[in-house]
């Protein structure tokens, strides 16, 4: 393929023969020769008369994937209206190369490092083939009842093995690799669930604890967590990161949350809000409340939005939304969220494969419907739920804080709060012979 | 008359002497370099004199000195893939073949191992207590039980491959031919 005339500073050796060239050399001399050759070509070209035409001279259609010099762009964006794609270089490689796949690329260390990795992936595939075919027939075979559990650990080993060479057979994969890095890989597969659990535990999950932790929510709220489902939160369209203030109009609203496991299956997640800053002044210290407590959340690795606004008042939502509010001269109130994980169900026979909350006889008993003092460490025992996730925001006093109060029907929004002034012990000074 | 010292050293090192047997593009290099004494060279000299010094040596060595050397590559998406697969392929090979090498290892101590247990076991007529009472040999005889075990597990003594403790190293031993005797040629004997 012919490269534009003036490539100007793309780097391109004159004397290279790979490339075809059509159109002549621009040569440092004018010596009689070239000069010749020039004209010539101009007279050859001259020779036919123009056709007499009466509309403009069509522009040529050029792609935004191959054009790479100044001039190309900017009829580019003038008659077609639409900007290149990608950097110049990257366009300049597209223009003078030819489309070959990325695992056809004919280098040859890359294609032995291939051919050894493809026999490697077909042992891998005869060892999961092997495997499945043991745990069928361990599956098959009648075991004395007092054998049952023993039976049923083998066969969880075996599955986790499974599992294990599943991965193992498509990690050296570059293909896999470049899917999950565009972010076109499809998490119903373990690999690319692995691949984004490890992206998301190198930087983010850090960055989550280290927040969950300075902040001091988890020895407050829950004893301990370890977070493996991975959380965004947004309030009215536009993200919020781990801990930031949020302005108490914009989270008046219920927020979107996506929650993102990283292992297989459907499962039923509760979600509960609890702010741990409410401040009791007869005991000088804080209380709990709750904002929000929600069950039967279904959630997968492929479905992972929530609403936490649009809910099902019957079936899910225990104690509906309401907004965050830091009172005046209160200091700033941590409004952590927290995602457990209902727990599995005890037949395999029913539909799903956890069990649902009965929210009705939640209501009901009336032991977690008092929103102020809310006991989370309890309604998680009482309940055999299981901390995976958490999320952080804070609301301090703003302008919009009293209104929103008001809107919700909370008492308070004239209250401020005020510190107690602590009268200074009495300063005595001693004999002088101390002061030199 | 007092010998005059070595002029080895300055002939080695000074530039006044060695200049002629230098290719003229490194004569800046070379007058760059060391001096006679290894005190910093003070002196005061006029702008623009002194040694004439070729740009291209001193930007090679700038980079050569260059901290960051060598300067990490910055590869395009497809060539960085390139890498990492060459590189996986490379990891898996060496992995493969060190545990095929370990296999072969443990396999051989284990053959070691059941060989001097055997041994172990094993009196002075080849055979175990088990196999004694089976074919129905007196027990009481065997005296000397395991006797070739322990000969097996001296490390003081003897020829051994790995000469530990007191053993000759094998390689003293003298391997056994027809020719020539060990005891040489007797030129005193007689029928």
């Amino acid at each position: 393929m012919a490269l534009d005339r003036s490539a100007g500073r793309l780097a391109r050796c004159i004397k290279c023969t790979r490339h075809d060239r059509i159109l002549p050399i621009r040569t440092f001399t004018t010596s009689a020769a070239s000069r010749l050759e020039v004209q010539e070509t101009q007279t050859s070209s001259d020779a036919p008369p123009p056709p007499a035409t009466a509309d403009a001279p069509k522009p040529k259609l050029r792609d935004p994937n191959t054009v790479s010099t100044r001039a190309a762009e900017q009829q580019l964006i003038q008659h077609q209206r639409i900007t290149p794609v990608g950097s110049r270089r990257r366009r300049a490689a597209i223009a003078s190369t030819s489309n070959i796949p990325f695992s056809e690329l004919p280098y040859q260390c890359f294609q032995e490092a291939r051919a050894l990795l493809q026999a490697d992936r077909k042992e891998k595939l005869e060892v999961i083939r092997a495997q499945r075919e043991r745990i069928e027939r361990l599956k098959a075979k009648d075991v004395a009842p007092q054998d049952e559990a023993h039976k049923e650990k083998r066969l969880v080993d075996m599955r986790r093995k499974l599992e294990e060479q599943k991965i193992l057979a498509d990690i050296n994969d570059p293909v896999v690799k470049r899917k999950f890095e565009d972010g076109e890989g499809d998490l119903t597969k373990p690999i690319y669930r692995l691949l984004a659990d490890r992206q998301w535990r190198s930087y983010r999950r850090t960055l989550l604890l280290q927040r969950i932790t300075q902040m001091n929510v988890v020895p407050d709220v829950l004893p301990a967590i370890d977070s493996v489902i991975s959380t965004t939160l947004s309030f009215a369209g536009k993200r919020v990161q781990h801990g930031d203030f949020v302005d108490s109009l914009m989270s008046e609203q219920a927020p979107i949350m996506q929650i993102q496991p990283y292992d297989k299956g459907k499962r039923l997640y509760t979600v509960v809000v609890v702010n741990p800053d409410v401040p009791n002044v007869e005991k000088d210290a804080f209380d709990y409340r709750c904002h929000f407590l929600a069950s039967n959340i279904e959630i997968s690795p492929i479905d992972t939005r929530v609403h936490l606004g649009r809910l099902s008042e019957e079936s899910q939502v225990i104690l509906p939304w309401l907004p965050a509010y830091g009172q005046k001269g209160a200091p700033y109130q941590r409004m952590s969220i927290f995602v457990l994980e209902q727990p599995k169900s005890d037949d395999p026979s029913s539909g799903s494969s956890h069990q649902t909350l009965d929210v009705a006889a939640v209501k009901e008993t009336g032991r977690y419907t008092q929103r102020h003092g809310f006991n989370l460490r309890s309604f998680v025992d009482k309940h055999l739920l299981k901390p995976v996730g958490v999320d952080l925001f804070r609301t301090q006093w703003d302008e919009g804080t009293a209104a929103v109060m008001q809107r919700a029907g909370i008492i308070g929004w004239d209250v401020e709060f005020k510190r107690k002034r602590v009268e200074p012990l009495p300063y005595r000074r001693m004999d002088s012979v101390r002061y030199r | 008359m007092i010998k005059a010292p070595s002029t080895s050293l300055l002939r080695a090192f000074s530039p006044l002497w060695r200049a002629e047997s230098v290719p003229w593009v490194a004569r800046g290099c070379i007058a760059q370099q060391v001096h006679f004494s290894t005190a910093e060279q003070r002196m005061a000299r006029k702008k623009g004199m002194g040694p004439k010094t070729d740009m291209r040596i001193t930007l090679i060595r700038y980079h050569l000195q260059h901290p960051l050397t060598p300067r990490p590559l910055r590869f395009s998406r497809t060539r960085a893939l390139r890498h990492w697969t060459i590189h996986r392929a490379w990891r898996l090979y060496q992995n493969k073949l060190r545990l095929t090498r370990q296999l072969e290892l443990e396999r051989q101590y284990n053959s070691m191992n059941a060989a001097c247990e055997a041994l172990r076991l094993m009196d002075g007529d080849g055979l175990t207590q088990e196999e004694r009472s089976k074919l129905g040999a007196e027990i009481e005889g065997s005296n000397d039980m395991g006797r070739l075990y322990r000969i097996a597990m001296k490390k003081d003594d003897g020829v051994r491959a790995d000469a530990v403790g007191k053993g000759v190293p094998i390689e003293y031993a003298r391997i056994q031919t027809e020719t020539p005797p060990r005891d040489g040629w007797n030129s005193a004997w007689t029928r």
